[in-house]
């Protein structure tokens, strides 16, 4: 089910008419929310619950025998097991054809004739979110940083959540299953927020991305010409715009969801097309995920404890598999790489040429920054390398004569909407719409709310799916 | 932050500005519309898999929409055909699905509009894609969909500013078509003219040529400069493989007891001019009859069908539609082409 559909909207309503209704305790409120979650992702493909329900019982196990084994074999043998489950699943869903198709170019190479038949295979809504929040669960258990959940309710409810069992964000054990412990409720405060949040998430999702940016940024990937520079830049300033309004506005959907339950849900996004530099930019761009990454896996490399070798290594293997958590293609390992890359040229930077960031230069640096990141989206959205290497070359002026697909409206257009999405994430980089919002009059407040709700309704979006749910 | 205050002020502003926004577009002419998307047509697919042998299943482009009026058809025969034919659409892939995936062996009419049944049999090109996408979709659609359309027709039905169709009208009342219609020169050089909604459709897709098109002929000439821009930038048509893929289909429908009818429905004015001199009868149409051989009937065959003019030279009016519709019935009737007639 969709954030953005009339079928969600009914569901939310007869969720939360339960969930305030004075007939049923905590833990019935609890079956409530965990039922519904299932129906919420049911609705898209039921057989597939049975993944999410193998997945909730093997860590509920791994769990509960890693707190009380002492035998360090023992513990390692459970973790493996709920990695191998957990990966298992990622690995043949996610990775499966990818796999099979690189391994067959593989022996092709070296003269073995093996054709298979690529595998038909759906790709579970939302898998590579649920795996990686049920594994910080069990490897957090591990290394005996939390307990096991109370109850397997509550473990259930964690790995199901409907608010961002789909696409995040990435909620660690310790944010989100102690606060199923005691009762939740939101105050009047907390719940109308929570639907402002939620309008906002729409607008970003419905009107700035598929009804302003969407179809720009399609024309131009999906031309199969080399293109005009303006082509060229448009359509990928447009992918940068609506892969943030889309990923932003499911998170802050997301976010208002549940806090309409009185549950809070961590941050995601933080203004992150102004940052300064790259590593600013993963504190601020999907830091569920960044963090998870950095807790999990860069740590675990070596981190910055071993050397400047090992940890340039860390850097490059977490970031590549960072874009391969993304998608089964290489492009994705190109992202992936080319921001293991800025990484480390940043810290070079830092240590042979450091300077200092002012207010005058902030705004430049964080341009640089982005105008970096906007490369990266070439081979994040093309379909292969060789539209990423003709758009490369037509944003570097080296396709002078290409084909122009763009009215000059849709350039104007994205030229303006991005400029000011990009004074936005610059003047909003040290606060937050919380805080603004305590700053603006009620009257305006509610004024721009409308104005959002009416864009959206005239937006009429055609349930168009959020960017992540294939991640 | 006061945001009682403010979620108050949201609510007046947004019912203020929602009924503020239907009554211009009610002023202005418009009116609530069904529109003819995926999940509509879905739903008529899914009556194939409960239909009997007595069923009527039509397929074609937009001629069939137009041409055949279900309830004249029922009127006439007692049976109220499914409705799946698709604008700008080749037959083929519907009916390949039909064949491949039902057990269906009524009787199934396919409209012949010869641009589009003899175009291409290339997955990605739009005659193909625009009934393939519809044919996937009805096998792929989630249970949120199947909600999703339940809870939009009320809507659709009410309120004219719910004007979006999947075809992307010019006359559109969504914000993306708005906002698309902003234009500032000629960039990119194209030629497509504004191509208008000229119809009406309702829930089980009977579609009706608006009163507009019919009586208004500035506005049925903008629907003109619409066909003459895609007759010529056309490909030409792939006569080979259209018709070895059609014949693999009739063969098997045959076998199992299905009753196939060719239908070739009014044209006029410049398209008629064109589609003889880039699609002949005698190359396309006879070939394609004889060597299916089954039932079939041109409208230049039948007095009683050959004297209707199409407002906008290619559909009938509303009014003609019925009539067609009716004499065609009774013309197959008579011919004994339709086998399970309900006489109660």
């Amino acid at each position: 089910m969709l954030f953005n559909s009339l079928s969600f909207i009914v569901f939310l309503v007869i969720v939360m008419a339960f969930y305030y209704s004075k007939f049923f305790d905590w833990t019935s409120k609890k079956r409530m929310l965990l039922f519904a979650s299932y129906l919420f992702y049911g609705l898209w493909n039921p057989p597939l619950i049975l993944l999410l329900w193998i997945s909730t019982m093997v860590d509920w196990v791994s769990g509960n025998k890693l707190a009380k084994e002492e035998d360090p074999i023992n513990r390692k043998l459970w973790l493996l097991l709920s990695m191998s489950v957990n990966l298992g699943f990622l690995a043949f869903f996610k990775y499966g054809n990818f796999l099979l198709e690189n391994f067959t170019a593989m022996v092709n190479a070296v003269d073995i004739y093996y054709h298979p038949q690529k595998m038909d295979i759906l790709l579970p809504m939302g898998i590579s979110f649920y795996t990686f929040q049920t594994m910080s669960y069990t490897i957090d258990i591990y290394n005996k940083k939390i307990k096991p959940a109370n109850t397997f309710l509550d473990f259930a409810l964690y790995v199901t959540f409907f608010p961002q069992l789909v696409a995040g964000p990435i909620v660690r054990a310790k944010d989100l299953i102690e606060q199923f412990y005691e009762p939740k409720k939101a105050t009047i405060n907390q719940f109308i927020w929570g639907i402002f949040l939620l309008t906002l998430g729409l607008f970003q999702k419905v009107v700035m991305a598929d009804t302003l940016l969407s179809d720009t940024s399609d024309s131009v990937f999906n031309s199969g010409k080399i293109l005009n520079i303006w082509d060229a830049w448009s359509g990928v300033l447009a992918f940068s715009g609506q892969i943030f309004f889309d990923f932003a506005g499911y998170s802050t959907c997301a976010i208002g969801i549940a806090l309409m339950l009185g549950i809070i849900l961590p941050d995601n996004f933080r203004y992150p097309y102004a940052s300064l530099g790259f590593s600013d930019l993963w504190k601020r761009w999907h830091i569920s995920l960044s963090s998870w990454l950095k807790d999990y896996l860069y740590i675990p490399l070596g981190g910055n404890q071993h050397g400047i070798t090992r940890m340039y290594a860390a850097l490059m293997i977490t970031m590549l598999l960072g874009g391969l958590w993304h998608g089964a293609a290489w492009t994705f390992m190109v992202w992936g790489g080319l921001h293991g890359t800025y990484l480390i040229l940043e810290r070079l930077q830092r240590q042979y040429l450091p300077f200092k960031i002012t207010a005058s230069n902030g705004i430049f640096l964080a341009l640089l920054t982005y105008t970096c990141v906007n490369i990266t989206w070439v081979f994040f959205r093309a379909k292969d390398f060789i539209t990423a290497k003709n758009m490369i070359a037509s944003m570097f002026f080296m396709n002078p004569e290409g084909d122009k697909v763009l009215g000059s409206f849709d350039i104007v257009k994205v030229f303006i909407v991005i400029g000011i999405l990009f004074l936005c994430h610059w003047f909003m980089r040290n606060t937050s719409v919380k805080e603004v919002s305590e700053k603006t009059s009620p009257i305006l407040l509610g004024v721009l709310w409308a104005v959002m709700l009416f864009l959206i309704t005239i937006a009429q979006g055609s349930g168009e799916q959020f960017i992540y749910f294939q991640f | 932050m006061n945001l009682k205050k403010s979620i108050t002020i949201a609510i007046i502003l947004i019912i203020t500005a929602i009924s503020s926004w239907e009554l211009y577009w009610r002023s202005q002419g418009y009116k609530p519309n069904i529109e003819d998307d995926t999940a509509l047509w879905a739903v008529q697919r899914g009556k194939v898999d409960h239909a009997s042998s007595n069923d009527v299943v039509l397929f074609g482009s937009s001629r069939v929409l137009f041409d055949f009026q279900l309830n004249a058809w029922e009127n006439e025969t007692g049976i109220r055909p499914i409705q799946l034919a698709t604008a700008g659409a080749s037959p083929l892939p519907g009916f390949r699905d039909l064949v491949e995936n039902t057990k269906f062996n009524g009787t199934v009419i396919v409209g012949v509009t010869p641009g589009l049944f003899f175009s291409t049999t290339y997955p990605m090109a739009s005659p193909w894609s625009r009934i393939q996408s519809r044919v996937t979709y009805f096998y792929d659609r989630t249970y949120a969909q199947r909600i999703n359309n339940m809870l939009s027709i009320p809507l659709q039905s009410n309120f004219a500013f719910l004007r979006a169709d999947d075809e992307e009208w010019s006359d559109d009342l969504n914000l993306k078509s708005l906002v698309s219609r902003i234009k500032i020169g000629n960039r990119t050089n194209s030629q497509l003219p504004p191509f208008y909604r000229f119809s009406d459709i309702d829930l089980d897709r009977n579609v009706k040529m608006s009163d507009r098109t019919a009586k208004d002929t500035a506005f049925a000439n903008t629907i003109i400069k619409v066909w003459g821009f895609f007759g010529s930038t056309a490909p030409p048509p792939d006569k080979a493989s259209t018709m070895a893929f059609f014949m693999e289909d009739v063969q098997n429908f045959i076998d199992r007891g299905g009753n196939l009818i060719l239908v070739r429905c009014p044209s006029s004015g410049g398209v008629r001019i064109g589609e003889n001199m880039a699609l002949p009868r005698s190359e396309f149409w006879d070939v394609l009859t004889s060597k299916a051989n089954v039932k079939s009937y041109h409208f230049e065959d039948y007095e009683q069908l050959k004297h209707f003019d199409c407002p906008e030279w290619s559909h009938l009016s509303a009014s003609d539609a019925t009539k067609f519709t009716t004499e065609l019935a009774k013309i197959m009737k008579n011919d004994g082409a339709l086998t399970n007639l309900k006489t109660d």
